[in-house]
């Protein structure tokens, strides 16, 4: 049937080959024929493409020659650019074929056309607007686009031909020639089409519906055209073997509809094809059937696969297949590891590229299609240490055959890896973190561990220390953020095993499902997510894991992650070159150290490294990780006890509102201005996984609780200090909000809590207080985030009795002639000890004017702190004091003394003046009377209130009255 | 009465009120409503009758208290129907003035001002009586009548509070209000009454001073004080500014003038004709000068507080 036709078709290769073409218009739905199709098709194709552009060229060339008779300045304006759009799209073929002569021809003669119509001045007038305008735009194009062709230009002028338009001709009737032929074939394939349709009585589907896209693979193909032919040549007998391949094709395409029919034309070799077996259905296109598949082959292969990389129209989900199917062939060949390894690079470089925007991140299935790969590829240089990969080999000098000498394959499994890593944490992103979908992914975490763990245990002996540098970065990164569970068990176990109740606690939430914490605990979740062998350790019951533990078991069977940590960033320390690096290890440290408690390492680490003065100048990712670092130092603080401390790393981030941008877990939304697309685009990339978020309200409670804790005593110290400086902003803002409200209820939010504890701490009340701080809501919501809840709570619990205390022996001293101990530390329920050195220290910081009376075990005021009406009373009057001084200044005006001007003078008169009229109110200290005095004053006046106590009040008012007789005085006077 | 409602328009207006005789029931419905109010302002109408120079006050009633959020509610109306209401059962339905219940003495305000004018305006008698209700939780009785004082009128009805009509009117913080004393007047049961429940009662405090609560209202009226003081500093301060601001521009108005001369001279000189004089407040608009009322009203409100300070010691 096919035979006849490739029989009489076989007599000219114009036939053949644009029967050949119409096949491949056949084909084009079943997209994996291509290749196979192209191998045939490829001189021909390269020259009708060739053709094709230049027919093109010559077409619009004609155009712009007849415009230029009639000198329509705009068609050829058109023309020309039409011709540089062609040009640029012929420079495949022009890069192949050397510059064609037509072409510079045409540029020339336009040029010198353009400058003639330039000279021709009369003639510019008298074209129409949009000529000239056309003209000049031309002039300007031409010229600029010249100069991209200035060789081949000057070559040309070098030797004109003289010949133009008989070679024009003579391209065009070649052209036409062709094209004759083409119709021709066309016609008469039709018809041989047509009978073996007849004949073969097979589906029409395929020959209708395929005309479109007939064109559509040309342009890719040319690349890699010539070295397809070369290839092409080197078969044998390519005659036969092209029609029993044209059969097999057939065969198949006859096979899709009805996938399980079986063959028997007979021809032996096709046998059942079953749904499952389409890599082999595949196989025979990749490589012809008898043709022996070597290293080279395979090579030679690869490269063409390779060569459409990137290209627009490739189709990326169909060069994974074609490097897929070529691996099998490989393994199946046995071509060696060095292949082997070399198409798994390829093909996990194409699995990368199947995204056309890096922004985007990657379906799952491709996803785990990578981590197969990524994994077999692993397995493989792990288990041949012979095969060397390097970035440095040259293309040339790889070696994928020899068996005797090393493999060298060109490439970089660390690059790979880390983007990898980089594509999952895109994932993470890309996904709803409150999904079932971002456990599934975050399940691959594992994987992902294990394999950066593969590749630090096959690069270690192999690559430079910087690389190895970068290899332990993509292992601190995930690890810093994991709470080992182990560390809080360790002190347990060491007490006794007799409290085998509280270690159970412990490890209670580690065994949860993973599902409920995403949701609710991230922090507690972030714990969960412990480097791969201890969860594997931990459960190990499925048989995935039961494979990595196998595979981890092998180098470090239990490895305290803190060591490791250590290890790992000390060595970075150590060998790193690049700075960046190094920070971030730094900070993971620091944020490991802070995660496990380690208040006193980390926040020394934190110190030596002076990140503090240097981190503004950094990177953006590297700064939100140190703004993590300070918050997890942070929370260290405070579960450590150091509330001012706490406060401090806690400010920065806090004070602002902006936590929730500062650590990168969400975009804010922004009133004032829109985000630029782009910049929203860079924010979402720098955005934290889900599971590596910490969790603001808990971040949010201890600043709060901290704040308070340093706050409300320093009001109570400071009450009426003008001077007073607000400690915490956002505490006060808090404060101010439940002021405004009108009616409070018992509290709800982890806020009002805080507040209502405020509130109670005022007045000394510390049981109300711990009871709002620690209650059911608020351990709920926050405490029971934290590892060691109960010793948390305990710790709060001691220093809002300390604060309490503080706080009432500030308020309520002046009440107070003396205080006993005892009793203060009944009240407070504190130990008679602490209560003393808390006071003692109030007592050395000169906060409380007292002393200690040991015999009676009391507190003796010494009530030298005025009362708080004798201070309100100083205030007063110091205010009143600022009045009168711009009462004075007003008088001076009215005196005709110009402010500034003749101060001095005015201000000598003024004093006599003034001294006059205080002393007529009979006021002892005015009479000294000058500006100082006025000053001083107020000194004088503190003494004699705090002299006559009570009657402090009485001496503002005193004071104020005069003041209101001077005024009128002054009144009266003009 | 209709002589007495007729004599009051002829009299002097300091001679038309020289007492305020309240009823007991007036004083017992203020502090009923102020009861009632809390802590919120409360204001009521007064009603009576003026005798002579002795203002009689007979009864009262409160505006209701939601009147401000009410939109429909027209006061007047309101007003008229009560007064219509209460002549019906034969009381005295005269409005002779209104009453508001104050804390710490801080009541001078614009609003007061305003509408103890519209009384006066309207009502030559009228009065204002502030009660404190804080004072009366104490144990003392703190109900006082002003009126506005016939300065106080005639710069009101120019509205023109710049400091030179100030200084002319011989206005002053001291003189915005006038004090009328006030008789608190009861039938002879309840003076008997009175009597027989003070023997009853504990020995009343002789000496304020010792009253322990006295210091957290002492600090309250500091407080308020102190408020008032910084306002009226900043006050002050604005003034003093402005004038600087004058000096600035008078001493700009002298040098352009100056300048204009020596031009012109040197013009004359040359034969040239001179450039004239141009309006200079068309150059240099005249700064308006900044309302002394709110200075007032502070100074006044300093007053009060201190009043209401002094009245503790």
């Amino acid at each position: 049937m096919a035979s006849r036709f490739f029989g009489a078709g076989s007599s000219s290769s114009e036939v053949e080959s644009s029967s050949d073409e119409e096949e491949q218009v056949q084909k084009a739905p079943g997209r994996t024929f291509q290749f196979s199709d192209e191998e045939e098709d490829t001189k021909r194709i390269v020259r009708s493409a060739k053709d094709k552009r230049f027919d093109e060229l010559e077409t619009i060339i004609k155009q712009l020659r007849n415009h230029k008779k009639i000198k329509d300045m705009s068609k050829i304006l058109e023309s020309f650019d039409e011709l540089t759009r062609a040009m640029k799209k012929a420079n495949n073929v022009v890069e192949k074929e050397g510059m064609p002569r037509f072409y510079v021809r045409c540029l020339v003669e336009l040029e010198t056309f353009i400058n003639e119509c330039w000279a021709d001045k009369d003639g510019r007038k008298s074209m129409s607007k949009n000529n000239s305008k056309s003209l000049s735009t031309m002039r300007q194009k031409v010229r600029k686009y010249n100069k991209d062709f200035e060789k081949d230009i000057t070559t040309y002028m070098e030797s004109p031909d003289a010949d133009v338009p008989d070679e024009v001709e003579g391209s065009e009737s070649e052209e036409s020639a062709d094209e004759a032929s083409f119709s021709k074939d066309v016609t008469a394939k039709a018809s041989d089409f047509q009978k073996a349709e007849a004949e073969e009585s097979s589906d029409d589907d395929f020959w209708g519906s395929s005309d479109e896209s007939s064109s559509s693979s040309s342009t890719d193909d040319e690349a890699y055209g010539e070295n397809l032919a070369a290839k092409f040549l080197k078969k044998t007998g390519p005659g036969t073997e092209k029609r029993e391949k044209r059969k097999r094709e057939k065969k198949e395409l006859k096979v899709r509809p009805e996938e399980e029919e079986v063959e028997n034309d007979g021809q032996g070799e096709w046998t059942v094809v079953t749904p499952g077996a389409g890599m082999v259905r595949e196989r025979p296109k990749m490589f012809t059937k008898d043709q022996e598949i070597t290293v080279e082959a395979v090579n030679k292969k690869l490269h063409e696969i390779l060569a459409a990389r990137g290209k627009k129209g490739t189709d990326r989900s169909e060069q994974i297949e074609l490097l897929t199917e070529l691996m099998k062939i490989s393994t199946a060949h046995n071509l060696g590891n060095g292949m082997l390894v070399k198409i798994l690079f390829s093909l996990i470089m194409s699995v990368y590229d199947y995204n056309p925007t890096v922004s985007l991140c990657m379906k799952p299935e491709m996803w785990q299609k990578l981590l197969d790969l990524v994994q077999d590829l692993l397995q493989i240089l792990e288990g041949n240490p012979a095969i060397v990969i390097n970035e440095k080999v040259m293309e040339e000098l790889e070696n994928l055959e020899s068996t005797t000498e090393e493999f060298r394959v060109r490439g970089c499994v660390l690059s790979m890896i880390e983007r990898l890593d980089e594509e999952f944490t895109k994932m993470l992103q890309a996904c709803d973190a409150h999904s079932t979908e971002y456990i599934d992914r975050l399940k691959d975490e594992k994987m992902v561990c294990c394999i950066i763990e593969k590749l630090y245990r096959y690069l270690e002996s192999r690559v430079t220390s910087a690389d190895l540098c970068r290899v332990y970065m993509l292992r601190i990164n995930h690890m810093y953020y994991k709470f080992d569970y182990t560390t809080i068990a360790r002190p347990a176990d060491e007490k006794a095993a007799e409290k085998p109740l509280e270690k159970e606690a412990v490890e209670k939430p580690l065994e949860k499902p993973l599902e409920k914490e995403v949701m609710e605990k991230p922090l507690e979740k972030e714990a969960e997510e412990k480097p791969p062998e201890k969860e594997a350790e931990a459960e190990g019951s499925s048989g995935e894991e039961t494979k990595i533990t196998e595979d981890t078991q092998q180098v470090e069977v239990v490895v305290d992650p803190s060591v490791l940590m250590d290890e790992l960033c000390k060595y970075i320390y150590a060998k790193d070159i690049t700075d960046r690096i190094r920070t971030r290890a730094i900070l993971c440290h620091i944020y490991h150290h802070a995660l496990h408690n380690r208040w006193f390492e980390a926040r020394d680490l934190m110190m030596m490294s002076h990140l503090q003065d240097t981190i503004q100048h950094s990177d953006i990712p590297i700064q939100i990780l140190y703004n993590r670092t300070m918050v997890q130092l942070g929370l260290c603080a405070f579960r450590h006890a150091s509330i001012q401390d706490a406060h401090n790393c806690l400010l920065d981030i806090q004070s602002g509102g902006r936590a929730k941008e500062l650590l990168a877990q969400g975009l804010l939304m922004q009133r004032q201005q829109e985000r630029r697309p782009e910049q929203e685009k860079l924010e979402k990339q720098r955005q934290m996984p889900f599971h590596m978020h910490i969790n603001l309200e808990l971040l949010e409670c201890v600043y709060l609780v901290s704040a308070m804790l340093l706050e409300i005593p320093y009001m109570a110290a400071h009450e009426f200090d003008p001077r007073r400086r607000m400690i915490s902003k956002s505490f006060h803002h808090q404060l101010k909000i439940a002021e405004r409200q009108t009616l409070t209820g018992p509290p709800e939010s982890m806020r009002e809590h805080v507040v209502a504890a405020s509130k109670a701490m005022k007045v000394g009340d510390w049981q109300q207080c711990t009871e709002y701080i620690l209650s059911d809501k608020m351990n709920v919501k926050v405490w029971n985030l934290f590892p060691e809840t109960d010793r948390v709570r305990e710790m709060i619990r001691q220093r809002i009795q300390e604060e309490s205390l503080r706080t009432y022996l500030f308020t309520y001293s002046s009440v107070y002639d003396s205080l006993s101990l005892v009793t203060l530390a009944e009240q407070f329920r504190m130990e008679r000890g602490l209560v003393h050195s808390v006071i003692s220290k109030m007592i050395i910081n000169e906060e409380l004017m007292a002393s200690m009376d040991e015999p009676s075990q009391s507190v003796v005021m010494h009530r030298t702190e005025p009362s708080r009406l004798q201070s309100l009373a100083l205030q007063l009057s110091e205010k009143i004091s600022i009045l009168v001084e711009n009462n004075e200044k007003l008088l001076e005006i009215k005196q005709g003394i110009l402010p500034g001007t003749q101060r001095r003078d005015g201000g000598y008169q003024q004093r006599g003046y003034g001294g006059d009229k205080w002393a007529d109110g009979g006021q002892r200290n005015y009479q000294g009377g000058n500006r100082r005095g006025g000053h001083q004053q107020s000194g004088g006046y503190r003494n004699r209130n705090q002299q006559d106590g009570g009657g402090g009040g009485g001496g503002g008012g005193g004071y104020q009255r005069r003041n209101q007789d001077g005024g009128q005085g002054y009144g009266r006077r003009n | 009465m209709a002589s007495g409602r007729g004599s009051r328009r002829t009299t002097e207006s300091e001679a038309t009120v020289q007492y305020v005789q309240l009823d007991g029931l007036v004083v017992l419905n203020i502090i009923k409503h102020c009861e009632e109010v809390g802590s919120e302002l409360s204001q009521g109408v007064l009603l009576g009758l003026l005798i002579g120079n002795c203002l009689e006050i007979t009864n009262c009633f409160p505006f209701p208290r939601n009147a401000l959020d009410d939109p429909d509610f027209d006061e007047m109306q309101y007003q008229m129907e009560m007064m219509r209401h209460l002549r019906y059962v034969n009381i005295d339905h005269l409005h002779v003035g209104w009453y508001q219940s104050t804390f710490f003495g801080g009541f001078v305000s614009k609003a007061l001002m305003d509408s103890q004018f519209q009384y006066q305006h309207s009502l030559d008698e009228s009065v204002v009586l502030i009660y404190d209700p804080l004072k009366t939780t104490q144990g003392y009785l703190s109900v006082k009548a002003y009126r506005l004082t016939p300065q106080t009128m005639a710069i009101y009805e120019t509205m023109d509070f710049s400091p030179e009509n100030i200084k002319q009117t011989k206005m002053a913080f001291s003189k915005i209000f006038d004090e009328v004393p006030v008789v608190i007047k009861n039938s002879h049961l309840v003076n008997a009454l009175c009597l027989e429940i003070e023997e009853i009662g504990p020995p009343t405090e002789k000496y304020s001073f010792l009253d322990l609560a006295t210091s957290s209202v002492l600090e309250k009226n500091i407080k308020l004080l102190m408020d008032t003081v910084d306002e009226l500093s900043q006050d002050s301060n604005k003034f003093h500014n402005h004038y600087r601001q004058v000096a600035k521009q008078n001493q700009a108005k002298q040098q352009y003038v100056q300048k204009r001369h020596q031009e012109n001279a040197a013009r004359t000189a040359k034969g040239e004709v001179a450039l004239p004089e141009e309006d200079i407040n068309k150059l240099f608009k005249p700064l308006l000068p900044p309302s002394r009322l709110d200075n007032l009203l502070l100074s006044g409100t300093n007053c009060f507080y201190l009043a209401c300070f002094l009245a503790w010691l």
